[in-house]
């Protein structure tokens, strides 16, 4: 156990030495929501009302979607994992000290966002706060468990760049956080369902938890947990 | 003696290529033994089977517990050798042995991070890793490779420790003088056949009967038959020639030089080396 939280521990502070980290985990979501919170509160007067909500999405996103991959198929993909392996680190504890670092630092980010947002836009703060903050870590878990697919399917940095784009600009273009959802056509809104940012905002924004939209997250950790507990088991096997 | 490492036909395949064919020995508690070989002959992968890091057929039973140093290894750039050693440590449930630490000269490099060591240093930090835990058995790929004076001396003086405390070395290298220096036995792999294995002496005696004579002379040479040695060749403007009757063959070579009014300027004679046994069975070339 000692061993396992050195791991995690260690895991939190060499992704606060990375820059690439850091860019994707707080950097350009934050400087994104500034950006587009100045916008979006000057051309429509509502906005305010679901600022903390879109620019959470889109932060989280992208660092579930962008940032955790690229460390894991550093890790899985290199030297460091034979290193690891004949040191007697469990492989399974790069994407779980990952995952794990990638949740604290993507709550943090959350946080500062939903802060910043009442200071500088006068944003609206979510009527029930427990509901918004446990939804919110479960939107996080969700799109991180994408991420770690992600970073454990894909072998090069270079085909991460594309796959991971490939899942990004979709879940912020058609979630609604850009544009209302009902504006886009219909089977543009099918494609949307099935990214975790798109039943993010929805949970995020309403009022009271609804199981059949909470659904797609517990799916998506399921299927997510399988994939995992597979391609780890593939990657320990001698080659 | 007893087996600690027993190697029974074992087979590897990538793809097409047949990489070893079959190969068996053993390797006994407490030796230092090392596997040579040309590029490619199999030492790596041979060595990474026992580790249980690839896949194989036949059978390799180890008796005690292992620690790897492996030829090409890396960690995460950012983390900082006292955190990697730390991570290990953890792991294997134990405490940092900071007198190998610095031994192996580790310890002035604690809050460097991987990224900034030069080779010697990580390949440093790689043994250190390796050998936390207190393994029976230590594989080191390649281990000086890459590594300065200080670094070699330091890592000959530790395998020798190592092997006073009764651990058993299984090693590769390209560096015969340090399989010399330190191996009990050696096995020469070419091309995934065991081509030899026995202690250095039994390897050398084989042509220890063999002198090489190096001479410099002041014209070129006009070759002809020779009865009691062989021409091998030029090297470093020496013209080498193998005889295991010396006195005959310094004889018919100093007739030679005088019947083509030819004089010698320098004359090397020595014994048949590791390194040239060691050509002659992997690559089954004169040296």
């Amino acid at each position: 156990m000692s061993a396992f939280l050195y791991g995690i521990g260690l895991q939190w502070k060499l992704d606060f030495r990375s820059k690439g980290i850091l860019l994707t985990y707080y950097i350009i979501p934050l400087i994104f929501f500034l950006f587009m919170g100045g916008i979006f509160t000057s051309i429509d007067p509502n906005a305010y009302k679901t600022l903390i909500q879109s620019m959470t999405v889109f932060g989280v996103t992208m660092g579930a979607i962008i940032g955790t991959p690229t460390s894991l198929v550093e890790f899985y993909n290199s030297d460091i994992r034979k290193a690891y392996r004949v040191g007697g680190v469990p492989l399974w504890t790069g994407a779980v000290n990952n995952f794990i670092s990638g949740l604290i630092h993507l709550s943090i980010m959350s946080i500062i966002l939903f802060f910043i947002a009442q200071i500088v836009f006068d944003a609206s703060v979510p009527s029930n706060l427990f509901r918004y903050f446990v939804t919110l870590e479960l939107f996080i878990i969700t799109s991180l468990s994408v991420g770690v697919i992600l970073g454990l399917f894909v072998k090069s940095t270079s085909k991460l760049t594309m796959v991971s784009q490939l899942v990004f600009l979709p879940s912020v273009m058609l979630s609604g956080i850009m544009f209302p959802i009902d504006m886009l056509p219909n089977f543009m809104q099918m494609i949307g369902k099935v990214f975790p940012a798109t039943w993010g905002y929805l949970n995020l924004s309403a009022n009271q938890w609804e199981m059949m939209s909470m659904f797609p997250f517990m799916l998506t950790i399921l299927i997510a947990l399988l994939l995992c507990t597979w391609r780890l088991g593939r990657l320990h096997t001698t080659e | 003696m007893t087996t600690i490492i027993n190697i029974d036909s074992l087979t590897k395949q990538y793809g097409d290529k047949m990489v070893l064919n079959g190969i068996s020995f053993a390797i006994q508690r407490g030796e230092i033994f090392a596997l040579i070989g040309t590029n490619g002959a199999g030492k790596t992968t041979t060595i990474e089977c026992m580790e249980g890091l690839r896949k194989y057929n036949g059978t390799i039973e180890t008796h005690g517990k292992i620690g790897v140093q492996l030829q090409t290894a890396s960690l995460p750039p950012n983390i900082k050798v006292i955190e990697a050693i730390k991570l290990i440590t953890k792991w294997h449930s134990t405490t940092i042995d900071m007198a190998l630490v610095q031994r192996l000269n580790v310890d002035l490099i604690l809050n460097k991070k991987y990224k900034e060591l030069s080779t010697g240093q990580k390949r440093r930090l790689h043994l250190v890793m390796a050998m936390i835990g207190d393994p029976d058995i230590l594989f080191l790929d390649e281990p000086t490779a890459g590594l300065d004076v200080e670094g070699r001396v330091a890592l000959h003086a530790e395998i020798k420790e190592l092997k006073k405390r009764g651990k058993t070395v299984v090693m590769s290298s390209h560096d015969m003088a340090e399989v010399e220096e330190l191996c009990d036995r050696l096995a020469i792999l070419k091309n995934g056949d065991i081509g030899f294995i026995g202690t250095v002496y039994e390897l050398t005696k084989k042509n220890q009967d063999k002198y090489r004579v190096h001479i410099k002379l002041a014209n070129p040479l006009e070759m002809v038959d020779l009865v009691s040695c062989s021409y091998i060749g030029e090297q470093q403007g020496y013209q080498i020639f193998e005889t295991n009757k010396l006195e005959d063959g310094l004889y018919e070579l100093t007739t030679l030089l005088r019947e083509q009014n030819n004089s010698m300027q320098d004359l090397k004679i020595e014994h048949t080396s590791l390194e040239q046994s060691f050509m002659h069975i992997a690559k089954g070339v004169k040296v």
